[in-house]
């Protein structure tokens, strides 16, 4: 169940695909994590260019 | 309003950095409590940094949550904060010719001159200094110390 991060969008996921970009392009070395809660909000979404509330990886390898 | 968005620092216990952030995310969403983001940055070690309008709901919603010890008095901007969202490589700093040491996996405590820096990769190719002949290895860019930058020559 060990978490994954896409390589495109950096959300972090379990399973096999992204569901947003739909790519099965993740990796299991990630670190930093960032939880968007309020995207329409939140300073950090707007400087991450998120929109949609979701967890997200800050450095994926 | 977006202006008045604050950043807030939460300390925690070392090491569940994350499981304060996911359990900060599930109180605030059943509790409907206006925390717009939660960061968790690796080089921050034992906080955590939360976006909210006010510091009173922060430590409304820690209250219950393990491994959450307290609330930083005081608040930030995003400005402050910006640079944690923007990791650098850590390639950053290996220059080709540099000298380094390796620091774990079967070449460890080997030295090498760099030959090449993948910054994209994060790996950088290197040469031994005790093989007989010299063989381009490569390995991850987290796994050495560097002991020499290049020289200025």
């Amino acid at each position: 169940m060990a978490e994954k991060a896409c390589r495109h969008c950096l959300r972090v996921l379990e399973g096999l695909n992204c569901p947003i970009c739909g790519t099965s392009d993740l990796s299991e070395e990630w670190s930093g994590l960032v939880i968007i809660l309020d995207p329409a909000r939140s300073e950090i979404a707007k400087k991450l260019g998120v929109d949609i509330p979701d967890k997200f990886a800050l450095k994926v390898r | 309003m977006s202006e008045d968005s604050k950043i807030f620092i939460i300390k925690t216990t070392a090491n569940q950095e994350k499981s304060v952030s996911e359990a900060l995310a599930r109180v605030s969403k059943k509790e409907l409590l206006d925390i717009r983001a939660i960061l968790s940055p690796e080089e921050l070690k034992g906080y955590v940094l939360v976006e909210a309008p006010e510091a009173g709901l922060v430590d409304m919603a820690i209250q219950a949550i393990p491994h959450a010890r307290a609330i930083i008095k005081g608040s930030s901007n995003i400005a402050e904060i910006e640079h944690f969202l923007k990791p650098k490589p850590v390639v950053t700093g290996i220059k080709e010719g540099s000298i380094i040491e390796v620091t774990s996996g079967p070449f460890k405590g080997e030295r090498a001159r760099v030959k090449r820096v993948d910054e994209g990769r994060e790996e950088i190719t290197v040469e031994l200094f005790d093989a007989v002949v010299p063989i381009p290895i490569t390995i991850r860019g987290d796994t050495v110390r560097v002991l020499k930058k290049e020289k200025e020559d």
